[in-house]
């Protein structure tokens, strides 16, 4: 398979197969065939789904026939492997689930289907979406394209190996702190996780009920559009869904810039950001100024406590495992038992100290997005860290830009923005208002078909 | 209360949860814990209004 079709985009592929020019079955085989070649030294995939893949792409090439126009007919994607596909296995990245052949699917497993894709199998995870595993795990950890002695970033570590090497079209991330944004920005690729509650989260394995997002990642800003539309809408076996109408998310795809408005909040975000990242970060602000962009800082006092949204997180972690850690602790990884453990130490009154601080947060951020249409900062502050330091026991939980819009639960897009100058990819993070994912996509499109960083490709 | 939690602390914590920690994981369970804790150990918690905790939307979709 050429680079060029392993990295068309979901429309050019669409445009393809309509042409007649490339079929479903041919562009599965030959993903199959790279993915043979090439993951073994990326470890993206935990498992393989072949005979399900050509099955769904012969279905793809009959609807095809038949005039079919659904946007993701045919086009080949995968899942993390905290959705639950039924009949197939589902590990969560963990020993404790190793051999787990759910019932059902997840709600955005059979959207997708669906939609007419063509599943090729399961991405690795971190551990529960929460830890890395450390040499000797049951699962390897996902390896960066770009540089296979860096993470890729997690939890949805799988996802974004596979789309920057090519070995996927689209893929599902889920979004507790930062999990669908991270990887994004690591591999130099595109993550949207959309607003709270707009996707469904049924039958996707809980980290933190409050926190977890689920959504879709590619290698565009118009594939990740694409790929949010069928996903997006209320789930009744969701408690959190949404009954917000859906919007068309490819109708602002393309439309004019001129005159949105993006604040940048000057604290918090900045604090410890590494000067390359910085300096992209401002470059990116210019070039969205040359499209008509109005840019300017504002404070948002409130988000110096925004670390206190790991109380939420470990405590709702530690409740949702708290029978398996306490049962079967041995099949949990070394590092991650004990973070999960620290979650059964956090008291009642510090969990709803730090959800009103959420709510603080919420109304700040709130009250900046009423007088502008979104935010802009750093989506990471430092490129991908090597294996060597991610797997340090002692670095704990990073300070990050990512958990404040877990927090607020707005819509919020990471995307490629630079590279520094050992090659690694830096990312630019859009948040919105809620619902308004439309909104994040046009600027993040507008800005991306401005640079040149979406077509970079890693030698892999 | 001190701003930073204490290993004493943290040990105490861990008993009465009835759990158990290896000792070379407690400087790291300390520091995940000491970060999450400062701006909560800072609040003035009569200065915050709010009392509801989590995102929250209307009926019609709308957020709030």
């Amino acid at each position: 398979m050429s680079d060029e079709i392993a990295y068309s985009t979901i429309r050019e592929l669409g445009r393809r197969y309509r042409a007649r020019q490339l079929s479903p079955v041919e562009v599965t085989q030959a993903m199959l065939a790279r993915i043979e070649k090439l993951d073994p030294a990326l470890n993206a995939y935990v498992t393989l789904t072949a005979d399900r893949a050509l099955a769904d792409a012969r279905a793809a090439e009959e609807y095809l026939r038949r005039g079919d126009d659904r946007p993701l007919l045919g086009i080949p994607i995968a899942h993390k492997d905290i959705y639950c596909t039924r009949g197939i296995r589902t590990t969560g990245g963990s020993a404790l689930l190793a051999d787990w052949v759910p019932d059902e699917d997840a709600t955005c497993v059979q959207r997708w289907q669906a939609a007419g894709t063509v599943m090729l199998g399961k991405l690795i995870t971190h551990e529960f979406a929460f830890g890395i595993q450390a040499p000797g795990h049951r699962f390897p950890p996902a390896r960066n394209p770009w540089n296979r002695d860096h993470i890729p970033g997690g939890s949805s570590s799988g996802s974004g190996a596979a789309l920057a090497a090519g070995l996927v079209y689209g893929a599902t991330g889920s979004d507790t702190g930062g999990s669908i944004r991270g990887p994004a920005a690591f591999c130099g690729i595109v993550g949207l996780k959309p607003t709270y509650g707009r996707c469904s989260r049924a039958g996707v394995l809980t980290l933190s009920w409050t926190l977890d997002h689920t959504g879709p990642m590619a290698r565009t800003v118009e594939d990740c559009a694409l790929l949010l539309q069928p996903l997006a809408g209320h789930d009744p076996l969701d408690p959190a869904s949404s009954r917000a109408p859906v919007d068309d998310y490819l109708a602002p795809i393309g439309r004019d810039v001129r005159g949105l408005r993006i604040a940048v909040p000057r604290n918090f975000f900045f604090e410890g950001v590494d000067p390359e990242v910085e300096r992209a970060f401002e470059a990116a602000m210019a070039t969205m100024r040359q499209l008509g962009v109005e840019v300017h800082d504002v404070r948002i006092p409130s988000l110096a406590a925004a670390p206190s949204f790991l109380l939420i997180m470990l405590a709702e972690a530690y409740a949702y495992h708290e029978r398996d850690l306490r049962t079967h602790p041995e099949l949990y990884g070394n590092v991650l038992r004990e973070r999960m453990m620290a979650g059964g130490l956090v008291t009642g009154s510090e969990y709803v100290q730090a959800q009103r601080i959420r709510a603080q947060i919420g109304q700040e951020v709130a009250a900046v997005l009423r007088e502008v249409d979104m935010l802009a900062t750093p989506t990471a502050l430092f490129p991908a860290l090597p294996f060597t330091r991610a797997l340090d026991p002692e670095l704990g939980f990073p300070r990050s830009n990512m958990p404040p819009f877990n927090l607020t639960g707005s819509p919020t897009l990471a995307l490629p923005c630079g590279f520094s100058s050992s090659g690694l990819p830096l990312s630019l993070q859009l948040a919105g208002r809620p619902f308004e994912e439309g909104t994040v996509l046009r600027a993040g499109h507008a800005y991306e078909q401005a640079t040149p960083w979406h077509t970079r490709r890693p030698a892999v | 209360m001190a701003d930073e939690l204490t290993l004493e602390e943290l040990r105490a914590r861990i008993q009465a949860a009835g759990l158990t920690i290896p000792d070379n994981r407690l400087g790291m369970v300390r520091k995940l814990l000491s970060d999450a804790l400062v701006p909560v150990r800072a609040l003035d918690s009569r200065t915050v209004k709010t009392v509801e905790p989590a995102v929250r939307f209307t009926p019609d979709g709308g957020a709030r």
